[in-house]
């Protein structure tokens, strides 16, 4: 007995079907769109929103209510001071940001996208004070929405390390800060010339010199083994609140207007450059590290696009 | 009838198509394995993120070439290879206790076979290295050793139509940049597996050892493998075995920046070790007697000295009689595997 003696027999409801409507073409269709329609129904892409837009994230480097104006290194013009009175200038300043999200007051949350490869570091970002268009990092893909704070990490996470050769900003050869001794990178890094730094003049070989009375601190290192407080993980994830709601839409591309103030680390460790002049270790960093919480602000947030000045 | 002829017309054809199949499936020799990691059915996990980096034909030339190519040097005068030789290992020739590098100046710690790097959790006698892909960049910036800078490798292997070609092969790049030159000499280090020795044999196919290696086996499994422990030989911590009092090198505490860790360095494998001398971070002993006669008797403690070799307050080290000695060396010499030191894929090809 086949199918069509089956669907054909006399049984009452298969002879109804037939008599009425159904062939045993339609009878087939019927069964392969009920299968199909399984399928279908599995997706769930009706739960992603439509729109999207671009949020600018804007870093302003500042020295106190000061702005930031970088003199060469060795200059003895001191046009900063800490709050101990000790006179300084600046002719460095930079940092990685990293794992930027933005988090909403019903939920939303954006991830920007992380991904370490030969080619490129998505998602990690150089600011460096020299550099004003790196100041500036646009994410696009944004889901329209309200958002009302943004959360970054400074510095590179052991999962970021471990990935190994990376690209982008996180290519050596290419400028990323990156201790050869002690795998991974640099977070933040300042240096300058301080009235009191004891720093003598050095030929380093291979063109690199440093002047006198200069200072470099340099704030790595990730290590978090368990059991050992030794290792000093100077990687910092720091959350802002906007202080009040931004809107992401298809016509709107609002802009976090943030502020890093390098005294609040020189102050906030009621730093001597006498004595602290030359960072370049974990634990030396650990008391700055300490700081960078305090060190980023949110100036203010607004909804315009367009560029953003300096 | 019908079905039956029909069954014969089906069958016919199917056979027909699998036999066209079947004759491309076929090989007509073994398949070339030499560019797969194949992880020794004892050895550990391996730690290196292949899936980042995976090993290829092309990479492994290239990362091979770089290997052997001077130019990662200031002065074009040293390459990897010198002070990574095959013969040894990839450790240093005994003639250099610490090698030599531009300049002829010296460095102040042994160069460390390269075998088995893929299964390793971190490098250099101090571990402040933790991938594989960075290991290069110390010794080409290392001014007692390559004395350049890696932006500067970069320029000089952009300069170079040879490079070009090999990099795009492996890489799918028209310029060259550091992270790709780190991952091909990954992928070249990552394949220098070490574990086709006269031990390894034993273990895994049992072939016999003598009387004298099995004892000696037996040994170094009471006296030395709680340090040396597992198919790596190495536990990859860091320890004081007793070498000095104080320390001008102070090894892990470099790193971890904890005066607990003055004077202790990584346990290192003892993998080729007859092959791999001098011994110790700084080259002070030349042949595993040395070394043993040292944890026999010769020990000097410090507040670092690690606790296997004291008893309360005093330094006991690892007793061991003339006839242990000689029987632990006989095992550490079933460590040497020559397929390793005579492996075609890691000779220079240029």
């Amino acid at each position: 007995m086949n199918i069509n003696t089956l669907i054909y027999s006399k049984t009452p409801f298969f002879h109804t079907l037939n008599t009425f409507f159904l062939s045993r073409t339609h009878v087939k269709i019927i069964a392969l769109l009920a299968l199909t329609g399984i399928f279908v129904s599995c997706n769930n892409n009706d739960l992603q929103p439509e729109e999207f837009g671009t949020f600018q994230l804007y870093f302003d480097n500042m020295v106190g209510s000061n702005d930031l104006v970088l003199k060469n290194p060795g200059s003895t013009d001191f046009n900063y001071e800490t709050a101990t009175g000790q006179k300084f200038n600046i002719s460095m300043l930079g940092y990685y940001v990293s794992k930027i999200k933005l988090q909403g007051p019903n939920g939303e949350l954006f991830e920007d996208e992380v991904s370490i490869s030969a080619s490129e570091s998505k998602g990690y970002y150089q600011v460096l004070e020299d550099e004003p268009s790196s100041h500036n990092i646009v994410m696009t893909n944004i889901p329209a929405g309200t958002y009302n704070s943004i959360t970054f990490t400074i510095g590179i996470e052991e999962d970021g390390v471990q990935e190994g050769a990376a690209g982008g900003v996180l290519d050596p050869a290419r400028g990323a800060w990156f201790w050869n001794w002690n795998a991974g990178y640099i977070g933040f890094g300042f240096e300058g010339t301080a009235e009191n730094s004891p720093q003598p003049y050095v030929d380093w070989g291979g063109g690199f010199e440093s002047q006198e009375k200069t200072f470099a601190i340099h704030v790595g290192g990730w290590k978090d083994v368990a059991g050992n407080e030794n290792f000093a993980n100077n990687v910092r994830t720091i959350t802002l609140d906007f202080g009040t709601t931004i809107t992401v839409a298809d016509d709107l591309s609002p802009i976090a207007h943030v502020v890093t103030d390098v005294l609040k680390l020189m102050d906030g460790t009621s730093i001597d450059f006498g004595t602290t002049y030359s960072v370049h270790a974990p634990k030396a960093g650990k008391p700055f590290a300490d700081q960078l919480n305090e060190a980023f602000i949110i100036h203010h947030v607004h909804q315009s696009s367009g560029s953003h000045g300096n | 009838m019908e079905i039956r002829d029909q069954l014969i017309k089906y069958l016919a054809f199917g056979w027909v198509l699998f036999s066209l199949w079947s004759c491309q499936h076929v090989p007509e020799h073994q398949p070339d394995n030499s560019f797969t990691f194949v992880k020794p059915p004892h050895f550990p996990e391996a730690t290196y993120t292949l899936d980042k980096n995976p090993i290829t034909e092309q990479g492994v030339a290239l990362g091979r070439k770089l290997f052997f190519d001077p130019i990662l040097s200031r002065d074009n005068s040293v390459s990897c290879n010198n002070c990574h030789q095959q013969s040894r290992a990839f450790a240093d020739s005994p003639l250099h206790p610490t090698s030599i590098g531009v300049d002829s100046k010296f460095g102040i710690r042994n160069a460390p076979s390269l075998a088995n790097m893929a299964f390793l959790k971190e490098f250099f006698w101090d571990g402040g290295v933790t991938h594989l892909d960075f290991v290069p960049i110390n010794a080409i910036e290392s001014q007692v050793e390559m004395d350049e800078k890696l932006a500067h490798v970069v320029e000089k292997l952009n300069a170079r139509e040879e490079y070009r070609q090999m990099f795009k092969l492996a890489f799918g790049i028209d310029e060259i940049t550091s992270p790709y030159m780190l991952q091909a000499l990954s992928q070249f280090t990552a394949l220098m597996i070490s574990a086709d020795s006269k031990y390894d044999r034993y273990v895994l196919y049992g072939e016999a050892l003598s009387a004298n290696e099995l004892r000696g086996l037996e040994l170094f499994e009471q006296k030395c493998a709680s340090c040396h422990s597992g198919e790596l030989f190495s536990d990859q911590t860091y320890r004081n075995n007793g070498l000095s009092t104080v320390f001008g090198d102070e090894g892990r505490a470099r790193i971890t920046e904890s005066s607990e860790d003055i004077g202790k360095f990584r346990v290192p494998s003892l993998r080729n070790a007859a092959i791999t001398g001098p011994y110790m971070h700084d080259a002070r002993f030349k042949t595993l007697l040395q070394v043993l006669d040292h944890y026999d008797g010769l020990m000097v403690g410090s507040s670092t000295l690690d606790p296997s070799f004291k008893n309360g307050n005093e330094v006991v080290g690892i007793p061991l009689t003339e006839e242990e000695k000689a029987k632990i060396i006989d095992f550490i010499n079933t460590l040497t595997d020559y397929t390793f030191i005579s492996d075609d894929r890691f000779r220079n090809h240029d």
